[in-house]
């Protein structure tokens, strides 16, 4: 049997769910070419937000009718949180050096993960989080589950509705504008914290979205899940090239498909037998992150402005 | 870029009577001079009385405060504290004698002092009726001491207070944005900036005038008070006293900056640095001997480790302001390299013992090799990229070294077991795994190992002031400044901080080697971007933006400061990393230049405010002119 | 005017200095009369027992099961006055699965003249930087989970040459030769699997325990359908199961602990795998079967003793960690735990009677120690309980597990014997 195309899928959809995250990422720095450590912190919250929402409802109730509104419990948990750290946390330190907000984006993450590890009940151990069933499709070969469809649904649908959103909404452009020099779209009259607080929260929703299409997938979501998941988005957003929302979600699907044929065929290459697997796929990973910078400093998709936001 | 509102034009306070630069004192409480006084001098005469008093009948509170006539425990905190009040009162009253105390005039000192002591006696009461369940659990003198030190403080608000000048109206906008517009919120806002104090700008004398014995002296006597306080502190055997005396610390050390003493001794310290220098390793050294206890020199090896690499670090960030996410790797490469040449038998050359000089240039030459492996490519890049770069090599080395164990990748480091076993160091014949005598003193293991890691962070210090003083170090801090200015005068950016990077990596290379053998073994675990406990990238970052960034103490303070305060706060426990994210937080927020400032970096931060009272002087059209270009 | 400042300075400090000098001494002496009133009685002492393990972060749910583990048998002990004369507390120390931290508690624990001994730690890399320190002060530490062979039989154990390093260190975990030889043995003869895909955690207890089962499995005549190794925290193990499907394996064993197993289980039965999963006592845990859910169904799992059910000691003990509502996870080793500290409680006894029912000097009584719990022989209620001539228990009791309409069940139990 062969395996490629069904490692392949593996990481497609991996890879969506980097690329959701990613964006997050990738739109707060173009905007204010800030690293955002905290991001996986958030996409975490929104996954329990997500559950917090699940356990409300009454037992027994049909998944795909308390989908949404776990969607909408994640998000306005996420969301919250993003723009409350820009506010309290970002925002006063705008005009220094940029180690400073890094260091608070730290603290941010440590205390969120913290937070919820404390205070949540139960959090200790992993927390269930419910399926969209677990029995998977055929398509030939490949094994596909139905929360990963759900999970290449959603990177699509958000993919397509914010490239609308940039290019078509007043917004959308007033973002672009900020991205490209927020000094002179200020003197234009973009209200350039509003379009800062705007980043924030979009990139939270998809947070969040990315949230409970894990908690869907894996079944089970843990306090310390953000900061893996962070951290490969952040190398998808590098990849593609940070600050270019498209190359987010190109350099999540690249990463994720990168490391599923590492943990896949690495060991098959003469020589290499000891350093492939899952063990190894992270390393792979970061030395694909190298190489492509060494060769393509911008990043795959490079940080067109014109496409920035 | 900073967003004062265009529409707004500055204009000097309707609430201020004066004009805002100038010099302005208000006390919180108002009473007749006289009274406040004397209500401060009552205080702390009856708070010392009361610490001879028993302060609750059962010894069940830690520290025995049952004692009549015999201070114990907090009460000794209290002692002091009041006791350092009243001097210090007297001083800022005009006492002859002890005005040197105060060297501004200022009151402030006295209310900081004052609000310490309150703090620890009114903790110490509610302590012990928390803990044994109730005020009936209070003696008379634990309500002598709460009244006491109540009157103490009140009197101490009541004194003419020095201020921050007053804050033109709509200064709020930029904290508060929207909210600004919100009655409550804003005046609790402007009450809040109103009430800080002032003691930067107030003038002391210099102290270059005194004898240049009595200058001689303090620093010895700063220095053997210091070792004297910091040893009490690591010895304090229960919760409850750590929190009193962190408190009482916290208060004394600001009361002595609003009095300008800490100034004057900066002052003294800058003119006579190599003295400074030596009294501070003659402090570090006497540490062993006077904290005769192994569990306290181990936690000194560790804060040392922790702190020479946090400097390692600040070359990195804070001199070339180079960010570097994945720093414990190469204090992990050190380690690891000394490990293998220690003749420790589980080492693939387990015949191979490296004296300790050839280990630590090993391990430092191995740090080195990563640095330049790792910096090379990417110093290239913009700074972000470096970020991840680093953050990545950070999580490879890790992994890599697990699965180095000839199983899953080349046999090198043993995998998930580490090495372990490593055999103690001998230097010149001294064995620093045996016990030593020196007269009645006896000095083990850890002890011997705080004293050779001394040694080492000696070095490192010497490398790292003797680097930024130098041309190099001059050209880190132009290409953290401005990287296209200091290209354009014709320095070489990526040689200049490939150094920097190099540099930083081998020193954390040399505290490695230590590392290995003070824990007898290395293992991949701590190795790691973030954890529960230092040395890991995120708590070395932490400790140098904390302590200061580009200054010798800064980053060593705040790693002490990283290492004991959770090890003495053990009730945090699961609340532990928490309340360390809050307050990284918070620090970033209202003191971003760290506790120990470089001055330049200071008035990085504090720009807004230093010029904008400037600014205000020239009139109005200048200032949003100014502000608008800047 | 400045000479007479300066005498003032001097003064005070000289003052202060003397004042904090007087007081440390007499907090001392505070406290160990303390000691002596709370416990009621005039001749009644109190020693402490240690406890080092991970109490707070990603490994604290086991690592609480060590404390309270350890505070339930020393509860058991003061009421029942096993120990006449004696209260013993607990002295839990966090060492935060971090070997730097847990050497610096070691040195803590020596240092506190009321530790009598600990129990403790963890992980098999933290132990390695605490063994020289308690070595070096003669105090008995008895690890309740370290698995790593080397620990007590030294480097070269797989060759038959065993060199004990440290005489201070016991433990009641059996070493990760036995369950791994055991569990190889159960799927190889009882469950006739001959195709086995090996996966572990990369981490001292998973890769040890993988290794040998590999080892054994293969000399029994299996097939190793294939290896790989996994980084603790993954959580996507998608392209491992296409892995393992890929090699038609007829089982999956993990080496690891059930933070992992739990999803690779889920999602090997969800990538269309029906193979059964088997580990070691790292996922011996309810919790395994609560987050995997019907996953689990059919997964195995070795331990060491006997089964609980079948001891009314052992559920006593679950009774009473249920009781007090102490957190953490007792299901993994809370019980050697309390087997731990049992048998230090029982070898101060010892040291005790030999001495006229007093104890000695705490140095003396330290060393002494270290022979009575050598000596150790009871039944404890993970099984019975005594140390071979490396530190290592002697129970060599094994009992396979099945997780069977959601709960684990005693499927084989035996003694292995090599």
């Amino acid at each position: 049997m062969h395996t490629l195309p069904q490692q392949l899928a593996n990481g497609l959809f991996l890879g969506s769910m980097y690329g959701l995250i990613a964006i997050g990422y990738t739109m707060v720095y173009g905007i204010v070419q800030l690293i955002n450590f905290a991001h996986g912190e958030i996409f975490m919250t929104g996954a329990f937000g997500a559950l917090t929402v699940w356990n409300c409802l009454p037992d027994g109730m049909n998944i795909w009718a308390a989908l949404p509104l776990m969607l909408i419990g994640g998000a306005i948990v996420s969301v919250l949180i993003a723009v409350g750290a820009e506010r309290f946390a970002y925002r006063p330190l705008r005009g220094a050096p940029r180690l400073a907000p890094l260091i608070t984006a730290i603290g941010l993450s440590l205390a969120l993960q913290q937070a919820i590890f404390v205070w949540y009940p139960g959090a200790d151990n992993a927390k269930d989080f419910p399926q969209l069933g677990t029995h998977p499709y055929h398509l030939g070969s490949i094994a596909i589950q139905r929360n990963d469809i759900f999970l290449v649904a959603a990177a699509v649908v958000c993919m397509v509705g914010l490239a609308a959103f940039v290019r078509t909404s007043r917004t959308g452009r007033a973002m672009q504008a900020t991205a490209q020099d927020p000094d002179t779209a200020q003197l234009m009259g973009i209200d350039t914290n509003r379009i800062i607080v705007i980043a924030f929260a979009i990139g939270g929703l998809f947070a969040a979205v990315a949230g409970v299409a894990f908690g869907l997938k894996y079944g089970q979501i843990t306090y310390n899940m953000g900061f893996q998941a962070g951290l490969k988005a952040f190398t998808a957003a590098v990849l593609g090239g940070i600050g270019n929302i498209y190359g987010a979600m190109l350099g999540g699907l690249v990463l994720g498909i990168a490391e599923a044929c590492a943990t896949a065929y690495i060991a098959n290459i003469p020589g290499m037998h000891q350093l492939g697997g899952q063990g190894w796929a992270n390393v792979w990973a970061f030395v694909l992150l190298i190489v492509v910078l060494l060769v393509r400093p911008q990043g795959l998709l490079g940080e067109r402005v014109a496409d920035r936001a | 870029m900073t967003d004062i509102p265009l529409t707004e034009p500055l204009q000097p306070t309707p609430l201020g009577t004066t004009h805002p630069d100038a010099a302005r004192s208000d006390s919180f409480v108002t009473l007749p001079p006289g009274v406040a006084r004397i209500a401060t001098l009552v205080g702390v005469a009856g708070t010392i009385v009361s610490t001879f008093m028993s302060w609750t009948y059962t010894s069940a509170f830690p520290g025995d405060l049952t004692v009549n006539g015999y201070p114990g425990g907090l009460q000794v905190l209290t002692l002091i504290g009041a006791i350092l009040t009243g001097l210090v009162a007297l001083g800022a009253f005009g006492v002859k004698g002890l005005t040197w105390l105060v060297p501004n005039r200022s009151p402030n000192a006295v209310l900081l002092l004052a609000a310490g002591t309150f703090a620890t006696t009114w903790y110490a009461v509610i302590a012990i009726a928390q803990e044994l369940g109730g005020l009936a659990n209070l003696n008379p003198g634990g309500f002598v001491a709460a009244v006491a030190s109540l009157v103490l403080l009140v009197g101490t608000l009541g004194l003419p207070i020095d201020r921050q000048p007053l804050d033109p109206s709509g200064a709020e906008y930029y904290e508060l944005g929207r909210l600004s517009e919100n009655g409550p919120a804003r005046g609790t806002y402007r009450w809040l900036r109103q009430a800080r104090l002032n003691h930067g700008e107030l003038p002391v004398p210099d102290p270059a005038r005194a004898p240049a014995w009595v200058q001689y002296l303090t620093i010895v006597v700063v220095a053997a008070a210091g070792v004297k306080v910091l040893t009490y502190g690591l010895a304090t055997g229960y919760t409850e006293l750590f929190i009193g005396y962190l408190i009482l610390v916290v208060f004394t050390l600001w009361a002595f900056i609003a009095a300008g003493l800490t100034r004057q001794f900066s002052k003294i310290t800058a003119d006579h640095r190599p003295f400074a220098a030596l009294m501070g390793v003659v402090a570090a050294v006497a540490y062993p001997f006077v904290q005769n206890n192994e569990h306290w020199a181990n936690l000194g090896v560790n804060i040392l480790i922790f702190g020479t690499v946090a400097l390692g670090l600040n070359i990195v960030v804070g001199l070339t302001g180079l960010l570097d996410l994945g720093y414990v790797a190469f204090l992990g490469v050190g380690a690891y390299a000394a490990a293998l040449v220690s003749g420790s038998q589980y080492s693939i050359w387990s015949g191979v013992e490296f004296p300790f000089w050839a280990a630590a240039l090993t391990g430092m030459a191995a740090s080195l090799v990563f640095g330049v492996l790792i910096g090379a490519p990417t110093l290239r890049l913009r700074g972000d990229y470096l970020a991840i770069v680093t953050l990545g090599f950070g999580e490879i080395f890790r992994i890599a070294v697990n699965n180095l164990d000839g199983v899953s990748g080349p046999k090198v480091t043993n995998g998930p077991n580490g090495i372990s076993q490593i055999p103690d160091l001998s230097v010149f014949g001294y064995n620093l795994g045996d016990p030593h005598q020196f007269g009645s003193i006896t000095l083990g293991r850890f002890a011997n190992y705080y004293l050779l890691m001394l040694v080492i962070t000696v070095i490192v210090v010497l490398v790292f002031t003797r680097a930024s003083d130098s041309r190099i170090g001059r050209s880190w801090i132009a290409i953290r400044e401005d990287e296209t200015a200091a290209t354009a005068m014709g320095i070489n950016g990526f040689r200049v901080k490939l150094i920097a990077f190099a540099l930083g990596a081998s020193l954390a290379g040399l505290a490695g080697t230590v590392s290995a053998h003070v824990t007898y073994s290395v293992v991949p675990n701590p190795y790691q971007f973030s954890g529960a406990a230092p040395p890991n990238s995120a708590f070395l970052l932490a400790a140098v933006v904390l302590g200061g960034m580009g200054t010798v103490s800064g980053p060593v303070l705040g790693a002490a400061l990283l290492y004991i305060v959770p090890e003495k706060l053990g009730f945090l426990q699961r609340y532990e990393l928490f309340a360390f994210g809050v307050t990284l937080i918070l620090i970033m927020r209202f003191r971003p230049e760290g506790i120990i400032p470089n001055r330049r970096r200071k008035l990085e931060f504090h720009q807004d405010e230093a010029l904008l009272p400037a600014q205000q002087a020239l009139g109005d059209g200048t200032a949003a002119l100014g502000k608008a270009g800047a | 005017m400045r000479h007479r400042s300066l005498l003032l300075l001097t003064t005070v400090l000289t003052t202060g200095a003397l004042t904090l000098t007087a007081c440390g001494s007499r907090s001392d002496d505070g406290k160990k009369s303390g000691d002596d009133g709370s416990s009621g009685t005039g001749s009644n002492i109190t020693l402490t027992i240690g406890v080092d393990a991970p109490l707070t972060g990603q490994n604290s749910a086991t690592g609480l099961g060590l404390q309270y583990g350890t505070q339930i048998a020393v509860d058991d002990a003061n009421s029942k006055k096993l120990v006449p004369g004696v209260t013993f507390k607990v002295k839990a120390l966090d060492d935060k699965a971090l070997p730097a931290t847990g050497q610096q508690n070691a040195t803590a624990l020596v240092q506190d003249s009321n530790v009598i001994a600990t129990v403790g730690p963890l992980n098999s890399g933290v132990a390695e930087s605490m063994q020289q320190v308690f070595a070096t002060a003669n105090m008995v530490e008895i690890s309740p989970a370290n698995t790593n062979p080397d620990l007590t039989q030294g480097k070269d154990w797989a060759s038959g040459k065993k060199v004990r390093p440290f005489k201070t260190y016991f433990r009641t975990a059996t070493t990760d030769a036995n369950q791994g030889g055991f569990a190889a043995d159960y799927a190889y003869n009882t469950l006739k699997k001959k195709n086995v895909f090996v996966v572990d955690d990369k981490q001292a207890y998973g890769a040890g325990l993988a290794a040998i089962f590999k080892g054994k499995f293969a000399s029994l005549g299996g097939k190793i359908a294939g290896t790989d190794h996994v980084n603790t925290g993954d959580t996507d193990y998608s392209a491992l199961v296409t892995k393992i499907k890929q090699s038609h394996a007829d089982m999956l064993y993990y080496g690891g602990q059930y933070d992992e197993s739990e999803l690779i289980t889920k999602q090997l039965k969800a990538g269309g795998v029906n193979i059964p999963l088997m580990g070691g006592d790292g996922m011996y845990s309810d919790t395994y079967i609560k987050t995997a859910g019907k996953a689990a169904t059919g997964d195995l799992a070795t331990s060491v003793g006997v089964p609980v059910s079948t001891l009314p000691a052992a559920q006593n003990f679950i009774k009473a960690y249920k009781a007090k509502g102490y957190p953490g996870d007792y299901g993994t080793y809370g019980g050697y735990s309390y087997d731990a500290a049992t048998a230090i409680i029982n070898a101060v006894k010892t040291v005790m009677d030999a001495n006229g029912g007093k104890l000695p000097a705490m140095n003396d009584a330290r060393a002494k120690l270290v022979d009575a719990v050598q000596k150790t022989d009871f039944d404890g209620i993970a099984g019975h309980v005594s140390f071979d001539q490396y530190g290592d228990t002697t129970n060599k009791q094994l009992t396979v597990y099945q997780v069977k309409n959601g709960a684990w069940t005693a499927v084989k139990s035996g003694v292995y014997s090599g």
